[in-house]
């Protein structure tokens, strides 16, 4: 299924929903929203990944890389709602602790 | 060494990310129709698209225009996958089972994490760097027990 990127923003920061599959193939764009709505110096940003079907190791360098980029720019950085099929591969590759984690951004 | 056993499905995919959820939709129901049961099927196909990822990627450097080859087989007591390709041979440190999960996130690297995911998924993994055809992984399944 094909990668949908939707983002929105208020004062309280942007919210980055993603839907479909994060794989070789997509993970770049992610990426490129990711740092994007980082670099404009946001309050916070939150992922809502309630829709992924399916992230592969590309993926995960995603999350992570995305989380590193905002510490470094003073962003909070937070996934919300991960699919069972997220939290599986997160947890597959032990870097589950590793984010900030809640229902709603 | 070339197999000699018919596989079930003998696939050369061009070394193109964009056709990687093809592959994945293949095995899925290759898996799925040998009574693989879901949650299994979802770590083994991930494992699969780990395998033809590194491929592109570490292999052909992300050159699109190669080949990857899938071999698919199913026999009474496994289900084999079998990944190739004519790239760069695999140094041994990247296909050590025994490189351990770094527990920091800016030590994170794709390629490490799908060896590791690789060898989760399935009960016998070999990695055959260098071999005739450049790089090739197999990947196995006991149906029994």
């Amino acid at each position: 299924m094909e990668l949908v990127i939707d983002i929105t923003r208020d004062d309280h920061g942007s919210v980055i929903s993603v839907g479909g599959d994060i794989d070789l193939y997509s993970s770049p764009r992610l990426r490129d929203a990711i740092f994007a709505e980082i670099d404009r110096a946001v309050a916070r940003l939150a992922l809502d990944l309630s829709k992924v079907r399916y992230m592969d190791s590309s993926g995960v360098a995603t999350l992570v890389e995305g989380l590193q980029h905002a510490k470094a720019a003073g962003v909070g950085f937070k996934l919300v709602a991960p699919s069972p099929k997220v939290m599986r591969v997160l947890e597959m590759t032990r870097l589950e602790a590793v984010f900030e984690v809640g229902p709603t951004p | 060494m070339p197999s000699n056993c018919a596989s079930d499905i003998r696939l050369e995919v061009r070394s193109d990310p964009r056709l990687l959820a093809s592959v994945r939709g293949l095995v899925r129901e290759w898996l799925a129709s040998h009574e693989v049961a879901p949650q299994r099927v979802d770590e083994l196909v991930l494992a699969v698209d780990e395998a033809c990822a590194n491929a592109i990627r570490h292999a052909y450097h992300g050159r699109s225009d190669e080949l990857v080859e899938l071999h698919l087989r199913a026999t009474a007591d496994e289900l084999m996958v079998e990944v190739c390709d004519r790239g760069v041979t695999a140094p041994p440190e990247r296909v050590d089972r025994r490189v351990l999960l770094p527990p920091r996130p800016e030590e994170v690297c794709p390629g490490g994490l799908g060896v590791q995911l690789i060898h989760q998924a399935f009960d016998e993994v070999r990695f055959c760097p260098g071999s005739p055809c450049g790089n090739r992984v197999t990947m196995r399944l006991s149906r029994k027990g």
